[in-house]
């Protein structure tokens, strides 16, 4: 196959680009408009070579809007900085990094994991979203299964290897937990999700900087853990602050922190959600700092009480990077989390925090025997409660 | 491709009929990629850099939408290579073929395009190739640390200047000529030179450049298309970008002030600066609606001695700032003036700009600009 220069280029660009989120993943992950149409957009000085340039207030050459464009209306004046008077090579000209948000997540991912040294699990074809008009190939394999899904050839084969490894034996003796590969049904094609998550994010005034930073981290990690477990899961994003709004994936990333913090709304917008749906597991993420309105803190309990009957499992991040003590609603929440089994708590503090939470509720990040816990009913007041015949 | 070929013998017989003259033109049928990879680099085999990939998915992203997509592509060879884009629609090949032609006449006929390097592939092919070799003798690191500060410096190039006097006023000359480095590190600087040279004539002719293929596309396509097709031509000019507009709009402003015989005078005589210089005028401000815009404090001036100004300043200095080598004072000083004192550079720039600079001058290095003065020496930046 062919490959041109410039597509080795790319690959270097990509290099450095991963070097540089490394560096500055967490003011980038707190752009208040993290996503827009799609892509994440920043401008990124050290991918550029560092020729002398104005500051930006210099003057510059424009042209107006034209008739021809469409003017903006409103009598507002619109102007365009008029560029590409150079033509020729791109030498010397400013590239803005965009990334797709899918793109932008997957580094990401690749740079927490890292940082939290957690293992990385073999790559899954798909970013944050699966819902996807692209067809996946039907015979993926994944070690994650149904049961009636398990690939016996690959299985064996696996299993062939792992005894040879630790006993020295060439023995077809399977352990499920160890050897099983299942194939991975095409979600476009069965529409029965495994699961579904909801995520309400508290959009009030106080959630901004080091809380949306910290709560984006979170949510790509859990994206990453749930991505590989349930590959046919179904997303649905909520923020509520006064009240309650279903957003976008897109929309969900790029909000604006304001108001005040009504619970109870965006719990009942969460389940809401819920009607007619026939997933196997619902699981909701709630997202907030606790600091209910005033007259919200009743409500918000009764809310939070329905949510625990309807919801499979509902996992509460206090997001908390100060590492302040909990109050509020968050210490409601974790003093019901010790009596109810399908409720977590998580303090989300800084990411040894995630850390915690994330192996904790996902034994095979520990990295410590990888799908030990695979098969086994074990329910913890402190893990995923697991139906029945969802996986192996 | 042979859907095309009755076209292309046509148009070419179009343009000896207007008066124009080329070398051969091998047209190539291609994808949006192939494009989007030879645009990136400038060139289909320069040597690989970083900073072409960033270029790459920038221009790739941009085929997507129709209004900004690269639509042709011709190389300054001999003879001139062109790419037409599969996915155009025919008529949109056609303009392509017709504006290919008058890119071909005017690197033919251009004063300045007549002197550049028509064998720039080989070079190309021959920089790459070295450079490969010497990062397996010196390391990839060493040689990609080197591409790019070489890189950094390449934007103060100036093919025009024929005065050593002068030229040496320009950093990556003086770095050329004094800095102390070794044989393959000059050869990588002369190389990037070299290349950078090539690339600042195609910048300093480009409204020239664009403006005459434009006009000279619209004059064929005249005779080529139906009255519809005509009007669906015509109508879509506006969109392309503004640079190709200013100099479009300034032959067509030449051609009826002064006649045909005048346009072939200029596009054979003159390139941007003088383009602008003696041609635009106030009416001609006002009709593409250009202006220098101030953010400070939101002021339009479309005053046309403003706006020549700001013109011309980018192609002397592509958009950078005028940065000159002081006098040295002795064999290892090195001290750079920003020319436009009144005006402010980004500090953030400033260190990694000093810092490229020092990697190859290998000496403390000095800048005087925003009213201080920078050194770069081996304990990094200091500020006096």
């Amino acid at each position: 196959m062919r490959v041109h220069r410039a597509r080795i280029a790319e690959h270097k660009h990509d290099q450095l680009l991963r070097e540089y989120l490394k560096q500055n993943l967490h003011e980038l992950i707190q752009q208040k408009e993290l996503v827009i149409d799609g892509k994440v957009k920043t401008s990124i000085t050290t991918l550029d070579l560092p020729t002398l340039r104005y500051g930006e207030e210099e003057r510059f050459l424009a042209q107006g809007a034209g008739q021809a464009q469409g003017s903006g209306g409103q009598g507002g004046e619109e102007v365009y900085a008029v560029v590409g008077l150079l033509g020729g090579d791109h030498h010397g000209k400013e590239l803005r990094v965009e990334l797709d948000f899918e793109e932008f997540v997957r580094l990401a991912q690749e740079v927490l994991l890292e940082e939290l040294q957690l293992p990385v699990l073999h790559h899954v074809r798909r970013g944050g979203e699966v819902e996807t008009e692209d067809l996946l190939e039907l015979d993926d394999l994944d070690r994650w299964g149904l049961a009636a899904d398990l690939n016996l050839e690959e299985t064996m084969v696996t299993s062939l290897l792992r005894n040879i490894r630790e006993r020295g034996v060439a023995e077809y003796d399977v352990d499920l937990r160890l050897d099983g590969w299942y194939f991975v049904e095409d979600p476009t094609v069965d529409r029965n999700h495994r699961s579904l998550e909801i995520y309400v994010l508290d959009i009030s005034g106080s959630m901004r900087g080091d809380y949306l930073a910290l709560v984006r981290k979170m949510i790509f990690l859990l994206w990453y853990a749930l991505e590989r477990r349930y590959p046919t899961n179904l997303r649905r994003y909520v923020v509520f602050q006064d009240v309650a709004e279903e957003k976008t994936r897109d929309e969900f990333f790029s909000v604006e922190s304001s108001g005040g913090t009504h619970i109870s709304a965006g719990l009942e917008k969460a389940m809401e959600l819920l009607e007619g749906v026939s997933e196997y597991d619902k699981y909701l993420f709630l997202f907030t700092d606790g600091e209910t309105s005033s007259g919200d803190f009743e409500l918000a309990k009764r809310r939070f009480e329905e949510a625990l009957e309807r919801f499979d499992v509902v996992s509460y991040g206090h997001v908390n990077p100060g590492g302040r003590g909990i109050g509020g609603f968050s210490e409601h929440v974790q003093e019901l989390s010790r009596r109810r089994p399908n409720l977590s708590f998580v303090n989300l503090v800084d990411l040894d925090s995630i850390r915690q939470a994330l192996r904790e509720f996902i034994p095979y990040l520990s990295g410590e025997g990888g799908t030990a816990t695979c098969g086994s009913t074990r329910r913890s007041s402190r893990g995923w409660r697991r139906s029945p015949g969802t996986w192996a | 491709m042979r859907e095309y070929e009755t076209i292309i013998a046509r148009v070419e017989a179009l343009a000896r009929d207007l008066g124009l003259s080329f070398d051969p033109v091998v047209f190539r049928l291609t994808d949006s990629e192939e494009i989007a990879e030879v645009a990136s680099m400038g060139l289909p085999n320069r040597f690989v850099h970083w900073y072409w990939g960033g270029a790459y998915k920038e221009i790739h992203a941009q085929q997507s939408k129709a209004v900004f997509s690269i639509l042709e592509l011709v190389l300054n060879t001999r003879p001139s290579y062109a790419f037409l884009r599969r996915t155009n629609t025919h008529l949109q090949n056609l303009c392509v073929i017709a504006h290919v032609y008058g890119h071909a006449d005017f690197f033919a006929n251009n004063h300045w395009f007549r002197k550049s390097n028509k064998d720039i592939l080989n070079l190309a092919e021959q920089h790459a190739r070295t450079f490969r070799s010497f990062e397996e003798k010196y390391g990839r690191e060493t040689v990609e640390r080197l591409l790019d500060a070489c890189l950094t410096v390449a934007t103060s190039v100036n093919a025009f200047e024929r005065d050593p006097a002068r030229r040496a006023r320009r950093v990556i000359y003086h770095l050329e000529a004094r800095a102390p480095l070794q044989d393959y590190e000059r050869y990588i600087l002369e190389a990037v030179r070299q290349e950078a040279e090539y690339f600042d004539l195609i910048q300093r002719t480009h409204i020239i450049n664009e403006g005459w293929a434009t006009f000279v596309e619209l004059e064929l396509l005249r005779e080529l298309v139906s009255a519809r097709q005509w009007a669906e031509v015509s109508s879509s000019i506006c969109s392309r970008p503004t640079t190709y507009m200013i100099g479009y709009t300034l032959f067509q402003h030449i051609r009826r002030t002064w006649g045909w015989q005048k346009a072939l005078e200029v596009r054979r005589f003159y390139e941007d600066v003088r383009l602008i210089d003696e041609m635009l005028t106030q009416e001609l401000v006002h009709r593409l609606d250009l202006f220098v815009y101030d953010p400070r404090d939101r002021t339009k001036n479309t005053d046309v001695g403003a706006v020549k100004e700001m013109l011309i300043q980018q192609k002397l200095y592509k958009g950078d700032p005028p940065i000159e080598v002081e006098d040295p004072t002795g064999p290892r000083d090195l001290t750079l003036v920003h020319a436009e004192e009144g005006k402010k550079l980004d500090p953030k720039r400033i260190a990694l700009y000093l810092r490229s600079v020092y990697s190859l001058w290998r000496n403390p290095v000095r800048l005087r600009a925003n009213g201080k003065v920078y050194t770069y020496d081996r304990r990094g930046l200091s500020t006096s």
